[in-house]
């Protein structure tokens, strides 16, 4: 079962008792040991069980391909009359687990960077809402899924921490804070005090300042001196009154495109030298790290409602190529064949010309939509 | 010429679909291979069978459409 190194461990026994299947499932299901899966319960059903049944009790963890698994056994049991059963306290989270993977697919082709980031132990600590399945989790699991910050408030909290290693690691810095473009509005997510929300709330109010210029410019400006500074006219005297004098803006950007800004504010002018300017852009592409995962994503919430719909939608497929099988008496590759002629020929999408037939199979005396398009 | 497998890349990145997104439609048309599968397609480490690919095309075509674009990734089944 070692099909690679330290692969999770995953057990799938079957007992027959009389023409009963019962089908246990221990360890984790995680897409290498889908296909194992795939195959015992296909050889169980092989056998005409009357009755069958998945104990999911000793389950810590199933992926999405085990929920593939699970599912076409399922309808291949339907097929002969037989419902499964399945036998798990914790189903639920499981389930849910399912998605968490589909989310971890969605980064699995941005590399995270070696050491120094701002990893999922800080991240686990600061907002527990990713914790809540910890007890159905191994560590290396929770590693994985917290790795990914895709709850608006874990962000922020990220964020609020990356002004932490601003102040810390750039010399100078007296104030910091992330401004973000959300919703097409910059607005500032963390600062470290409120006199660096004043002076953000400032460049926001008249339009201009390194903060502005760097989140929609995408390249870092810095004010060396605010008693010599020019380019900002409006926004440099306010700056002046709050008791700065240099200013540093690094672009964060999210998967190439400009979000925001992290701004470092210094009440001496010409503070910022060049190593305090390189330890802003290692900050800055921290955030930027942080802020791609983020987009790439969409919040558990959002994406557990989006995988409800897609069962929905993928149920709907099902039937309307069940209904074109029994009518043509084709296969099922056959049967998406029709279908996707149909959806193309009328110019919808698939699933809603999938809708429509199984709306007139349920409905055989309204005419209108008939299969046949 | 363009195989068919950089098409399916191409087309993915066109239509701004990250790999997950692609997997959740592409299931929701009645696919069933796991997404780690679905990357190896795109990939080209693996060569999905033809049905596997006009549902990753039609996934692919739909979210262009969406955008205002056509079915823009040729289908193989001619059944």
């Amino acid at each position: 079962m070692s099909m690679i190194n330290d692969a999770p461990r995953f057990e799938a026994v079957t007992h027959f008792a009389g023409s009963d299947a019962t089908v246990v499932l221990t360890g984790s299901v995680e897409n290498a040991a889908a296909s194992a899966l795939s195959a015992t319960l296909d050889a169980a059903i092989d056998r005409h069980p009357t009755s069958m049944t998945l104990d999911l009790a000793n389950l810590d963890f199933m992926g999405a391909a085990g929920l593939i698994a699970v599912t076409s056994a399922e309808r291949r049991l339907a097929s002969i009359g037989v419902t499964l059963n399945v036998q798990s306290p914790s189903a639920l989270v499981n389930r849910v687990l399912g998605i968490m993977e589909l989310a971890e697919t969605a980064r699995l082709d941005r590399s995270t960077p070696e050491g120094g980031h701002l990893g999922p132990e800080q991240l686990g600590g600061l907002n527990g809402s990713t914790q809540r399945f910890a007890s159905s989790l191994s560590t290396r699991d929770l590693r994985r899924v917290t790795g990914m910050p895709t709850d608006p408030d874990v962000v922020d909290g990220a964020l609020a921490l990356i002004v932490e290693l601003a102040r810390l690691s750039v010399g100078g810095a007296d104030g910091v804070s992330v401004s973000l473009m959300r919703h097409g509005v910059l607005s500032t997510v963390a600062a470290s005090d409120q006199t660096i929300m004043a002076m953000d709330a400032t460049q926001y109010a008249t339009g201009e300042g390194p903060c502005v210029d760097a989140s929609v410019e995408g390249h870092w400006f810095h004010a060396e001196s605010l008693v010599t500074e020019t380019r900002w006219p409006t926004f440099t005297p306010a700056a002046r009154s709050l008791g700065i004098r240099a200013i540093l803006s690094s672009p964060l950007m999210a998967i190439g495109e400009p979000v925001g800004a992290l701004n470092i504010y210094s009440r001496t002018a010409e503070t910022f030298d060049i190593k305090d300017q390189k330890a802003a852009a290692v900050v800055a592409q921290k955030a930027s790290t942080i802020l791609s995962d983020a987009s790439a994503g969409v919040s558990d919430t959002q994406m557990a409602t989006r995988f409800q719909e897609a069962l929905r939608s993928r149920e709907v497929v099902s039937l309307a190529k069940g209904i074109i099988m029994a009518r043509d008496g084709g296969d099922a590759v056959a049967a998406f064949g029709t279908l996707l002629h149909l959806s193309l020929a009328d110019g919808v999408p698939l699933q809603q010309r999938a809708a429509a037939i199984v709306h007139s199979a349920e409905k055989p005396h309204i005419e209108h939509g008939s299969a046949e398009g | 010429m363009t195989r068919p497998l950089d098409v399916l890349d191409v087309y993915c990145q066109e239509a701004g679909l990250s790999y997950g997104e692609l997997w959740l439609r592409y299931f929701e048309l009645g696919g069933m291979c796991a997404g780690f599968e679905l990357e190896a397609f795109l990939h080209g480490l693996r060569a999905p069978s033809v049905y596997d690919h006009d549902i990753i095309a039609l996934a692919i075509n739909e979210r262009l459409v969406e955008l205002g674009g056509r079915h823009a990734v040729p289908y193989l089944y001619d059944g």
